[in-house]
């Protein structure tokens, strides 16, 4: 076995290039499934009931299929139902959004469920509406019990990215693997994508824990 | 019984319920409630646990909805839409058996958020206001203080400035010292006091046997969703003219 | 049947697989069923091998973590926030590919999945049964001492009873989770559901509908997982409540 470590050096412009479409995934994911669950939370809140039992389909769909399928269907059936060819990063941002939102609406459910009746009504009692008593009165209460789990929903998302590689999206998973075929040095390379992966999810992992201890498991 | 003549008698009522029924399930909260309540009135509904009176309440500003009947307010029955629902609450200002105290805001936009949210006021009046309706209750030092930074009786004053900030024709209170420690019952039942002899028309689901008597100018029993007696407290507490009310007023230790 | 037997190459997605009309064909679901079927079977035993072991090694994990001596304790800690940074895929991939280069045995892609997913979700198990534990509270422990119980006593009789109740939405989760995972073995050819409704799809050009139906299998798998153990947790909640 001889190993030559200096493959990694050498593509480290475009590991970096891979690493940073990681996070740009994660980042423009998040940004898009938070309002997306407090959306689709909302909805199944409704009283109106075709609007609800959408919702709820769509949630318990999403959450209960594998990621890796999700992404494959997202793939061959996005363009035919929208008549477009989309990249493969607007693919996978997809199913990455269908996915998250479908976790995120169940989070901010619980959240807003956990917050007493109450005090919904003590802002109806004082006249306000209720998109008033949502924004002003529930969101900021249940935010505090939402953010710990949005901050694990956070790393899995970032960890669950790798997935879009099979559709060739150029994250650090697929450059990574990428690389490796090209040059043939698969441990050096496979090695330095989890060494990557490791030390941009190790952070976040252990400020997941922070964020859990200041705001979680708290009455 | 004496000739007693009710406050206000000879101006239409601020409040009319006319054969008020509720069910949830198989559960019959209010059986054909009827009762008027004047301006300038305090009304004390008593009675036990599950007998209707704080459902009757919370139907007055139609947080629960009625199966039959009517509720009137000044005039008019109760609106179904959202939007004049809520120009009816802001008359009428409800105080909470556990505070309901926004616990993300403090004191000051506690009282506040009413004027800037609903009544569109820039935030420099209402803060001026809230400051005002805070000293008058007595909490002119605690402003800035969060809720789980008071005691359980400022909360509930906090929770009066509240309701009070909407400028309310009637205020409905919801068993108000229920949750309280027994040392700060007093200063919230002062508070309420105060307010009776400003003349505002007040509904008050209370225990508190000894301030319906001092404070009420009409007391309501309640038993098993329907009235059981109504009259001035001297009736009630000295010579009720219904045996039930004996025997439940003397399970309080009002046998005199 | 031949087209069967024929050595399956790792197919990328392309997009001359891409219908462009709107009509569907679902004979090839029928034609092909057993080719499906047996995939999930490979699905349902690598679901089940990998939460047994992942349960094993969790917990003693977990309990490593929580009552092992102190030299101990820091790498399992490493070990499991370790895995809490690392996706599944790149562990998986990294011992199929890794592991023979460095120990000169090949390994089959199904073992190599079955040791990747154990050692990722083990991680959360083990996380699960700690945090459980010490929501406990202490008095629990107190009253187990008073009555002259050892510490092993303690923890068998008193905690884990209590703290596994405590445990079930977690472990409904993490099971779900692995039936998840398992698809990833696809990636490393394993013949499972997913590999193998890929394989079909590339074939027979009919992408949509194969995933789709596959779509609808995994659902009806994983979500009663999930329901059930809910339902099971909402009816023993109040033995784990001390």
């Amino acid at each position: 076995m001889n190993l030559d470590w200096s493959i990694v050096w050498q593509s480290r412009g475009l590991l970096l290039e891979g690493a940073l479409v990681t996070i740009l995934l994660t980042a423009l994911t998040m940004a898009i499934a938070v309002p997306g669950g407090i959306v689709l939370a909302l909805m199944r809140g409704s009283r109106f009931k075709p609007v609800a039992l959408f919702a709820t389909g769509f949630v318990e769909l999403f959450r209960n299929l594998p990621l890796l399928l999700l992404v494959y269907w997202a793939f061959y059936v996005m363009p035919v139902l929208t008549d477009l060819s989309l990249s493969p990063f607007t693919t996978g941002l997809t199913a990455l959004c269908l996915n998250v939102s479908a976790y995120n609406s169940e989070t901010f459910r619980s959240g807003i469920n956990s917050i007493r009746k109450g005090q919904t009504e003590a802002g109806l009692a004082i006249g306000m509406s209720r998109a008033q008593v949502f924004r002003q009165i529930i969101l900021p209460q249940a935010w505090r019990r939402v953010l710990p789990i949005l901050a694990s929903t956070w790393v899995s998302l970032f960890k669950d990215t790798s997935l879009v590689s099979v559709i060739a999206v150029g994250e650090l998973a697929h450059t990574a693997m990428q690389i490796r075929s090209q040059s043939f040095r698969v441990l050096e390379m496979l090695t330095a994508m989890g060494a990557i992966y490791w030390l941009m999810g190790y952070p976040q992992a252990k400020l997941t824990d922070w964020i859990h201890r200041k705001y979680g498991a708290r009455e | 019984m004496t000739a007693f003549t009710r406050k206000n008698a000879d101006k239409p009522p601020v409040l009319v319920y006319e054969d008020v029924r509720k069910k949830y399930g198989g559960f019959t909260a209010l059986d054909g409630v009827s009762l008027h309540v004047n301006a300038g009135e305090v009304v004390c509904l008593i009675g036990p646990s599950g007998s209707g009176k704080s459902t009757l309440l919370r139907c007055t500003n139609a947080l629960e909805t009625i199966d039959s009947g009517t509720v009137r307010f000044e005039g008019k029955p109760l609106p179904k839409a959202d939007a004049d629902i809520r120009k009816v609450r802001q008359r009428m200002g409800m105080v909470f058996q556990s505070f309901e105290l926004f616990p993300h805001k403090t004191a000051l936009e506690n009282v506040a958020i009413g004027l800037t949210t609903v009544r569109k006021l820039p935030a420099q009046a209402a803060e001026e206001r809230a400051r005002a309706l805070l000293a008058k209750v007595g909490l002119a030092d605690k402003t800035a203080n969060y809720p789980a930074n008071l005691s359980g009786g400022q909360q509930q004053r906090v929770a009066i400035a509240r309701a009070l900030a909407m400028e309310p024709h009637v205020m409905l209170f919801d068993e108000p010292t229920s949750a309280l420690d027994p040392e700060t019952v007093g200063e919230v039942l002062n508070v309420m006091r105060d307010l009776a002899q400003e003349g505002m028309t007040m509904i008050v689901v209370t225990h508190e046997m000894s301030f319906a008597r001092r404070v009420a100018n009409w007391v309501v029993v309640f038993e098993r969703g329907r009235l059981l007696e109504e009259g001035p407290p001297q009736q009630i507490f000295e010579a009720p003219t219904v045996e039930r009310t004996r025997d439940f007023l003397s399970h309080l230790g009002w046998d005199d | 049947m031949s087209k069967r037997d024929r050595p399956r190459v790792c197919r990328l997605a392309g997009p001359s697989l891409i219908p462009t009309t709107m009509d569907f064909d679902f004979s090839p679901l029928i034609d092909s069923w057993r080719f499906l079927a047996s995939g999930l079977g490979q699905t349902l035993l690598l679901s089940v091998a990998a939460v047994v072991c992942s349960f094993v090694l969790g917990l003693a994990v977990g309990l490593g973590r929580l009552y092992g001596p102190f030299w101990l304790r820091i790498p399992l800690v490493f070990y499991i926030d370790s895995m809490r940074a690392i996706p599944v895929f790149v562990v998986l991939v990294w011992i199929y590919f890794s592991v023979p280069i460095l120990t000169g045995h090949s390994f089959a892609p199904f073992w190599a999945a079955l040791v990747g997913i154990t050692i990722h979700v083990a991680a959360y198990v083990a996380e699960v049964i700690r945090a459980g534990i010490v929501s406990i509270r202490k008095g629990q422990v107190q009253a187990g001492l008073a009555l002259g119980m050892s510490r092993p006593q303690i923890i068998r009789d008193i905690l884990l009873p209590q703290a596994i109740v405590r445990m079930l939405p977690a472990f409904g989760s993490i099971i779900s989770v692995t039936i998840k995972d398992t698809a990833i073995a696809a990636v490393i050819a394993v013949p499972e559901l997913m590999r193998q409704a890929e394989t079909l799809a590339g074939e027979t050009y009919r992408p949509i509908e194969i995933f789709s139906a596959v779509m609808i299998v995994y659902f009806v798998i994983i979500f009663p997982v999930t329901r059930l153990i809910d339902r099971f947790y909402s009816r023993v909640a109040h033995l784990g409540r001390s």
